[in-house]
Parts: C-alpha cells; structure tokens; sequence
C-alpha cells in the first residue's frame, strides 16, 4: 500500500510541475525553464523548514512566491523572444539556476552537524513529514490538496475572460494584439502563474524526497514539465494529469518489471501516443465525446 | 520375474518419494532484492551488482542454503530493480520492496539515491515520533562518506574512501619524495566523484604536496581538451582524477592526445574496474588506485570466476555485494529470521538488529570491521594498471 501512496505522491508532484509549463503552453510559448523555477520552489521551502524551523505551508507559500517572482522577472527578457529563441533562452535560465545551486553553500551549525545546501553536494536531511508525524498517506493527501485546489483555479481561469485571453494570444498573437490584448502582459502573467505552480511542486518535491541536488533540476525535468502537457493535450487541465499518469505510473512504474526493455519502450510508446493522439490524449474531441457519453447516460437515467 | 522386480522399484519409488515430500516441503525461499542502476552512464555498476548477488547466492544454495529460525532450510532468490540513478525512482523502489514480503534490500548504487533514500527511512530506531520507513536497507556500491549516519535503519558494506587515500598519499610521501606538486581533475556533478576529490585534495595537502589547481567536467562529457589544456600548462608531477571510467578514459585518452605525461597518476576507486582496462589499457597505464578487492586471495578469486560467469565483473562494488549475501546468512541464521508472510515486521526488526551488532564480518580480503554508525572498515590495498590488467602495487598493514 505504501508504495502506491508514494507513486500517487509523485503523479501529485509532476502535475504541479506539468500545469506550470501548461500555463505557458497556453500562450502559445515553451518555456523550458520550469525546471529552474522548481529548483527555486525546492531550495527556498527546505531553507526554511530545515534552516529556519518553519512551519510547512508558510515555507511553501514563500516557495511559491519566490518562484514567482523569478519568474516574472524572467518572462520580461525572455518573452520579447519567441518560438525556437525562446527555447533557447529559457533553456540557458533553467541550466543558470541549476549552476546557481551547484555552487551555492548555506550551511548552519547543528550541534555535531552541519545542516544545510553544500553545493554539489546538495542540500540532505529535508525531513519535515516524518519528523512531524506525516504518514505517507497524509503526504498523499496533503500533496492532492494542492494539486486538486491548483487545477480547481485553473480549470476556473480556462473559463473565464483570463483563460480566453491567454488562448487567444496562443492562436494568433497578432490578432489578440490588434483586439487591444496587451500580449507581453499576458505572456509574463502566465509566465508567473507558471512559476508560482513550479514553485509550489518544487517545495513539495524537495519535502518528499528529503534530499535534493542540482542534478535532479537539469534539461530533462524541464523537458518533462513541457512534455507532459503537449502529450496530455491543451484542451483542459486534465489532459496534463492524465499524461503524468502515463508516463509516471505505466511507462516508469508499470513496465520497471521489464527491466532494460524498460527503457527501449519509454521512449517508443511516448511517440506512438503521439501518433494516435496527435492533438494529445484528451483533445477537444475526446471532450465533446465525453459529455455527449454523460448525457446519454443521464436521459438513460432518466 | 520382471513384473516382481518393477513392483518392487515403484514401491521404493513411492517410499522414496513420500520420504523425501517432508525434507522438500521443509525449503523456503529467501528472496532478497537488490536494486541499482542497471541504465544509463552507470548502468555497469547495476549489472556487476546483480550478477555477484546472484553468484553469491548460488554458491550460498549449492553449499546447503541458509537454515531460518523454525530450523527449515531457506535458498536464496535474487530479485533486482533498476532505480535508473534517479532518487525518485528509488524511494519508489524501496517502497515497492518494503510493501512486498521483504525484509531487508541490498542497494543503491548512487549515493545521490541513497541520500534520498536513507532520509526517509525512520532516523533513530524507536522514535515514535519519527514516521519515516522501517526497513533495513545494505549499500553494497554508494560510496560517498558518511551516508549511513542518515538514518539507524541504513548500514553500507562500502570501504571508507577517507582511510584509502589517507594511506595512499602517505605511502606516495615515503615512495616518492621528489614528488611535489599535484593536479585534480574531478568530475564535478557526481556526488561521489565530487565528495572523494575534496578527500583527495586535503590528504595531498596534509603530505606536502603543492595542489596547482583542478580541471572539472560532467559525467556526460565527451571532450576534455580544455581541461587537459589546464593540465599540461600547470605541468604538475602528479595528476589525480576523481571520476568515474568512463570519463576518466576520455580524460586519459585526450591527455596522451595533448602529450601530458606526469610522473605519477591517481585514479578513483571506482575506476580501478574492467571498463578501465577495456577502455582505455592503453593510456591508464600505471595509474595507482586504491581498492577493497582485487583477486588475491582463493575466495576473491572464486568469486571473481562465479561473477563473471553470470555476466558481470568483479571490482569493490559488486565484491561488496558479493559479501553482503554471506552476512545476511549469517545474519538470518544468527537472528533466527522466519522470512514467512505472516512474520515480516519482525524479520525486519531482527534483520536490523542483527546488522547493527555485528562488530566483524568475513570479506574476500579478510576481515572487515564495523564502525558502531553501521559502516564497513574493509582491508584495502594499491593496485596499479599494468599490461592491460590490475596487479597488486601494495598492500597496506591493516
């Protein structure tokens, strides 16, 4: 049991960080610089819980907050660029933030030891669930809290003028410009929405994990963040979720039992989803399916 | 006649059968569960781990098996995971074993995994207060310092790296005096690369050689010339390279490309492995490494053969893992563990128990030591790369 809570822990976690780059994706950008705002969101929330004794949901908030920050400061550079170039230049942050954490040393005495991030080495002992009583199904929960309260506000912002606007400029950034949508502001308003999410995963992350280091925050998690919504699909929040549990619960966990053939078929069957759902696994499509299957079963009912 | 006499066999037959039922039914399987990298730029390390547990295994099995606490007969089974060098797959590795009828996992091969992992182990056993997992875990490869300390449920049977260059360089100080100055090169995003070359760096310092700088690069680096360009302007006497072999041969290759020919070479522990010699002979040529195995005594030698012939190499990580099997028998044995279903909390107990008293253990060089924070002290010696092969330079008094 307690390895399916920890699985359904870590779908919880790369959710957060697949909705970050979601928000970006729908603008129309790809930002690979997730992973760098989750290695914020990360530091900062174990800083404060193990360095500074806070209590956890004020260090995740800060996290949060902090990662936000970045990240809007990086969108106002960054999004003058577009298409290939913004890759670029968000790759280039990512790996800045990650060489930032490399050679970033904090540490406090602790009687005999010394607690803290060192470098490299990386930052050890983040233990505040276990040192606080948090079985792993509180963890669990706590961390589906957070994600079903995330996708709750981003299912409302698909929804309303904001969710429209930030579609819009996806579409056709000209066309949004010339209806009076200011596009920089919008990009840089997701950009930082992506943020706070990232940061918020990231701080999670780091809780759950117990001890994290620049590695873990390369090119690959932010290919990850990026890849899950595209494979997921853009039409709505689920499509992120369900893509997380494909790639995290079937090709990582499902197929472990296949040992190297593991590997071979990760990648494979990731392009052949993308051949049979080229517009994602839950596109519009699948979604007017869907409600017309609910109906039916309603008038059934009925 | 011939129908009396096939009367006769059957009936032994049967009697022999229903006398053996009772002796068959009587085994248990012991699967224990190893886990490691078994992909990407480290997988060898995985695939050498697997194969030793499984040759230890099989030898323990042919020799009679291990006798469990109700006096039934136990054989080994070995199970092993690939956590992919990657500290989330292996917490989630863990758990999968620890919510299995397991009670003890040998494993990891990153220390960056066994970090993660080791901390969300319960830290001091009996804290009530403390949530964290209650399951005893044996490092046969992390090898980075001082990650048992993490928590009281994680023991290693890794040598400490600290003692082998301690004694390295001060037998270089007495072998080499015209020696005095040195040159690092590290592989700066592995934990353990990174962690042994500041080990490195202060034991050259402590033995008066003059450090001229250090030349860095990434696990996943192809080229070096940059850094082999750093070497040969600061020509140094001494060059030691804390990296793993894969890079340590791009490093060496690109060197002897360059014509950076110090007087003496200094390898990682990791790297004193077949990959080395089959990478790279050429250009390793004298580099001195130290190691807990080498295939010097009759056991190491038996293992070396049994490990290769299930498809892997023996070097001081899979000889750990190796030794690992032959303490869990003892172990088992020792503490009467059951390995049924219905008895795996206390199994799991007893198995921690048992690792943390043991004060000696026997290892394929002779006796290791246990250090009361459940690490190893393992006999080591010098080996250096001659002739395509690893022979003995030294051997230290222990």
């Amino acid at each position: 049991m307690d390895f399916y809570l920890g699985l359904v822990q870590i779908i919880g976690v790369h959710t957060l960080l697949g909705l970050s780059a979601y928000c970006v994706l729908l603008t129309g950008q790809v930002s690979l610089a997730q992973a760098g705002f989750f290695a914020v969101g990360a530091y900062v929330a174990g800083m404060l819980t193990v360095l500074g004794g806070w209590p956890l949901i004020p260090a995740l908030a800060v996290a949060s907050l902090a990662a936000g920050i970045v990240a809007c400061a990086v969108g106002f550079p960054a999004l003058r660029v577009k298409g290939l170039m913004l890759v670029v230049a968000t790759t280039a942050f990512g790996e800045a933030v990650r060489l930032f954490f490399f050679n970033f040393t904090y540490q406090l005495e602790r009687g005999e030891l010394r607690i803290g991030p060192h470098g490299g080495e990386g930052f050890r002992q983040i233990r505040y669930f276990p040192e606080n009583g948090w079985s792993t199904l509180d963890v669990m929960l706590f961390i589906w809290v957070v994600v079903i309260a995330v996708m709750a506000a981003l299912w409302w912002m698909d929804r309303s003028r904001i969710g429209a606007v930030l579609r819009a400029v996806g579409e056709d950034e000209l066309a949004a410009q010339s209806s009076g949508i200011n596009v920089t502001a919008v990009k840089v308003s997701a950009m930082t929405i992506g943020g706070l999410i990232a940061g918020l995963g990231g701080g999670l992350f780091a809780h759950y994990t117990t001890h994290i280091e620049h590695v873990q925050f390369g090119v690959v998690l932010a290919t990850f963040a990026v890849a899950y919504p595209i494979l997921g699909g853009l039409s709505n929040v689920f499509g992120t979720l369900i893509a997380v549990i494909f790639i995290q619960g079937f090709l990582i966990e499902g197929l472990r039992f296949m040992g190297d053939w593991r590997n071979l078929l990760f990648g494979g069957l990731i392009v052949l989803a993308m051949i049979v759902r080229p517009r994602g696994l839950i596109d519009a499509g699948t979604l007017v399916a869907l409600k017309r299957l609910l109906r039916r079963g309603e008038r059934a009912g009925a | 006649m011939y129908g009396k006499v096939a009367v006769i066999a059957a009936s032994l037959g049967v009697i022999g059968a229903l006398g053996a039922a009772p002796a068959f039914a009587q085994e248990r399987t012991v699967k224990i569960t190893g886990f490691g990298a078994k992909s990407g730029v480290v997988r060898v390390f995985g695939i050498n781990s697997e194969a030793a547990l499984k040759a230890a295994a099989e030898e323990i099995n042919k020799a009679g098996g291990v006798t469990l606490g109700d006096g039934t007969k136990g054989r080994f089974a070995i199970e092993f995971l690939d956590d992919r060098c990657n500290a989330e797959e292996g917490i989630s590795v863990v758990r999968r074993i620890a919510s299995s009828d397991a009670f003890v996992a040998v494993g990891p091969t990153c220390s960056n995994v066994a970090e993660s992992l080791f901390g969300i182990l319960q830290k001091k056993v009996g804290d009530a207060s403390d949530t964290g997992l209650q399951f005893p875990i044996i490092a046969d490869v992390a090898a980075k310092g001082g990650l048992a300390k993490i928590s009281e449920w994680a023991f290693r049977n890794v040598p400490s790296e600290f003692e082998m260059y301690k004694s390295l360089f001060a037998w270089l100080k007495t072998q080499h005096p015209d020696l005095k100055t040195i040159w690092g090169g590290v592989e700066k995003d592995f934990a353990h690369s990174n962690a042994t070359f500041g080990v490195m760096k202060s034991q050259a310092e402590t033995n008066g050689l003059k450090v001229l700088g250090q030349s860095e690069w990434l696990l996943a680096d192809t080229t070096f010339s940059t850094q082999v360009r750093e070497m040969r302007r600061a020509n140094p006497d001494i060059v030691a390279i804390s990296a793993h072999p894969f890079t340590t041969c791009g490093v060496l290759k690109e060197m002897d490309r360059q014509g950076v020919k110090p007087k003496l070479l200094i390898g990682l522990t990791s790297s004193s492995s077949i990959e080395t010699l089959q990478g790279c002979a050429k250009q390793a040529e004298g580099i001195i490494i130290p190691t807990s195995f080498a295939p010097v005594t009759p056991e190491a030698k038996k293992a070396a053969e049994q490990v290769a012939k299930l498809g892997g190499s023996a070097d001081l990580h899979s000889a750990a893992a190796y030794e690992i099997m032959f303490i869990l028998k003892d172990v088992i044995e020792k503490q009467k563990i059951m390995a049924k279903a219905d008895t795996v909390q206390a199994d799991r107990v007893k198995m921690r128990e048992g690792l943390a008293a043991l004060k000696e253990t026997n290892g394929l060089l002779g006796k290791v030591g246990r250090t009361p924070d459940r690490e190893a002290i393992k006999p080591f010696l010098f080996v250096h790369a001659k002739d395509g092969s690893w022979q003995v330079l030294y051997k230290p008094a222990s």
